[in-house]
């Protein structure tokens, strides 16, 4: 008996570990969505600081995912 | 250890998520318009719902709107019925919004102050759409906008639902 509760308890509170608890769900993210919220929050600048980095590593695409950044394109 | 099992069974059925041929969650939310007057799921039985979760804060649920406004012209609204769940802190944001998409109303507005029905069914996404049928049975399950595509799935199964 002392065996199957202990077992119980474990599993409680590895359930309580569960990522449902940590992981901030979709509903959630009203204010993570806000524009105040995101890494660059004046776009005008987010594009200077893109196109300052193209240049610097001479990577064109380098910043986006469809291309590999290697300048080989 | 077989009743450890059970045990165990019993859990992971209690806290699964609701699923295609699932009961749909209940819920008694205000009307977003007019929050005195409030509706169930009882005021919606024997008709084929798409139950849509969404929030002004939300962009790809801002997208899909337009088309719901063109679905449910498309059907009786004795047989089908689009109810849409908002989730905003304020809905002002929600009103206003709609105000812009569906000025004529055509789309029946819930609020959700308290997100019952994401948390009910244990949304993945945002937005997340429930094709409900006449008894209240899950049918379908659109996780994110329904797009173009997606959407001539939807007529069909409406249209299959309803006998058409």
């Amino acid at each position: 008996m002392y065996k199957l509760i202990s077992i119980f308890l474990a599993l409680f509170f590895l359930v309580g570990c569960s990522d449902k608890l940590v992981r901030v769900m979709p509903y959630e993210k009203e204010y993570l969505a806000q524009e105040k919220m995101s890494l660059s929050p004046i776009a005008e600048r987010a594009e200077q600081e893109g196109h300052i980095f193209l240049i610097r590593e001479a990577s064109a695409g380098g910043e986006s995912s469809f291309q590999g950044g290697c300048g080989c394109r | 250890m077989k009743k450890l099992i059970v045990v165990l069974l019993i859990c992971i059925n209690i806290f699964a998520a609701p699923g295609v041929g699932d009961k749909e969650v209940d819920f008694n939310l205000p009307n977003l318009y007019n929050q005195s007057a409030t509706f169930s799921n009882n005021d919606f039985k024997g008709k084929v719902v798409l139950l849509n979760l969404w929030a002004s804060w939300c962009d790809g649920c801002k997208e899909e709107m337009p088309f719901f406004v063109e679905l449910q012209k498309e059907f009786n609204k004795n047989d089908f019925l689009i109810v849409l769940s908002n989730i905003d802190s304020d809905p002002q944001n929600a009103i206003s919004f709609l105000k812009e998409v569906d000025e004529k109303r055509v789309l029946t507005s819930l609020y959700d102050k308290d997100k019952i029905l994401p948390k009910g069914y244990r949304s993945i996404g945002m937005p997340s759409s429930y094709l409900i049928d006449q008894d209240g049975k899950i049918i379908e399950i659109f996780v994110g906008s329904i797009d173009k595509k997606s959407m001539k799935n939807l007529k069909l199964k409406i249209k299959d639902l309803l006998g058409k």
